[in-house]
């Protein structure tokens, strides 16, 4: 048991003032203050510095926070709101950029696939091969109802066609821009001067 | 008559962030400034703290006052910040440090005399220089219970420290002001 005159004649020590200051006071420690005037005082100044800066640093927020407007902050919850949209609306574009980017070189692969191929065909079969008049290259919508029908088609079908159409655009290249006679080497004896003179009849 | 639970009167409360902020954004912005010393950069921190407590107003179980579960949001914020400053090697002149010499003025009037302004005044510069001189745990602690005037419990369940070391804390930082403010013991 703690003598209560001895906790009357023993003054707090610093550490017990700090405990006081923080709300861990220990009850000796809170019985005299409660019966010694000279602690309760000490204990009042170390408290004025804390209550002076408690109250000087509310003032100080008060009259901040008072020139701040509130709708800086209902715009900024508008924006974290509709924050989610935004990112979806990017990530649908960039995986559509990224499709585009996928399928440009892979279309480029596949026709160089079939390049070597036809190049071979018609190494072989040029003396077979007669000109085809522009009149028969399917135009672009007939090129689009193909490429829709491809499903239909066979592979075997779908190569044959794609050839015969990639023949008769070379031959038609070949004829406007590489034939002698279309560059006036040759003398103009052929019944149709755009086709080379060794494929006609 | 029905009784609105505490938790449901709390939620309703969170609901209005328009009367969150004029109840609750002075104290936390006192709290955020005088944890970082940067009046603008405290502004941001106590905006980002109030749409992080509505966005998660969902998760506040109502265990705590709502000025407490505020604050230990604001004191994450703050430590991220913290964390941020660390790797800036640029840091900023301190061209925004909050400046209280003016505030004093603004003390109510009526119960207190100008010397007595004056002097309040005098003693909060102190302490505001004392507190450069803390460690952030120290600081955050040291705030929290003589400026938020939150008890041991409510600062160890918001910095989820055990009491004896927010008692620690709060008796070295104690001891570090008050061998820096004047006319102290």
């Amino acid at each position: 048991m703690n003598d209560p005159m001895k906790i009357a004649a023993t003054h707090l020590t610093e550490a017990e003032f700090d405990s006081c200051l923080i709300g861990d006071a220990a009850p000796e420690s809170a019985a005299h203050l409660a019966s010694c005037e000279s602690c309760t005082a000490a204990l009042a100044e170390l408290e004025a510095p804390l209550a002076s800066f408690r109250a000087v640093t509310l003032a100080w927020s008060e009259r901040r926070s008072a020139t701040l407007p509130l709708d800086n902050l209902a715009a900024a919850r508008r924006r974290a709101a509709s924050g989610w949209r935004q990112r979806l609306a990017v990530s649908a574009g960039l995986a559509a950029a990224m499709a585009v980017g996928v399928a440009i070189p892979v279309l480029h692969h596949q026709k160089a696939l079939d390049t070597p191929a036809q190049t071979a065909q018609n190494t072989a079969a040029a003396p077979e091969i007669h000109p085809i008049p522009a009149a028969s290259i399917p135009p672009v919508a007939a090129a689009t109802e193909t490429a829709s029908a491809v499903p239909q088609e066979s592979p075997a079908q779908q190569i044959r066609r794609d050839n015969q159409m990639l023949r008769a655009i070379d031959m038609e290249l070949d004829s406007r821009t590489e034939s002698p006679a279309a560059l006036g080497l040759l003398p103009a004896t052929s019944v149709n001067p755009s086709v080379p003179s060794q494929m006609q009849d | 008559m029905s009784q609105v639970p505490a938790a449901g009167r709390v939620a309703s409360e969170l609901d209005d962030i328009d009367a969150l902020v004029r109840t609750y954004r002075a104290r936390l912005l006192r709290f955020v400034a005088f944890s970082i010393g940067d009046a603008d950069l405290a502004e941001s921190i106590t905006q980002d703290c109030f749409l992080k407590a509505y966005n998660g107003r969902a998760n506040f179980r109502g265990d705590c006052s709502v000025n407490t579960w505020l604050t230990s949001i604001a004191m994450n914020l703050i430590r991220d910040q913290q964390r941020l400053q660390k790797f800036r090697f640029w840091r900023q002149a301190r061209a925004t440090a909050i400046d209280i010499t003016d505030a004093a003025s603004f003390l109510p009037s009526h119960e207190t005399s100008p010397e007595t302004r004056i002097l309040a005044k005098e003693k909060a510069r102190e302490v505001q220089a004392a507190l450069e001189h803390l460690s952030p745990n120290q600081r955050t602690v040291f705030l929290m219970r003589f400026i938020e005037e939150m008890d041991l419990g409510e600062i160890a369940a918001a910095t989820r420290m055990p009491i004896n070391t927010v008692k620690t804390h709060l008796h070295r930082a104690l001891k570090s002001v008050r061998a820096q403010v004047g006319g102290a013991r």
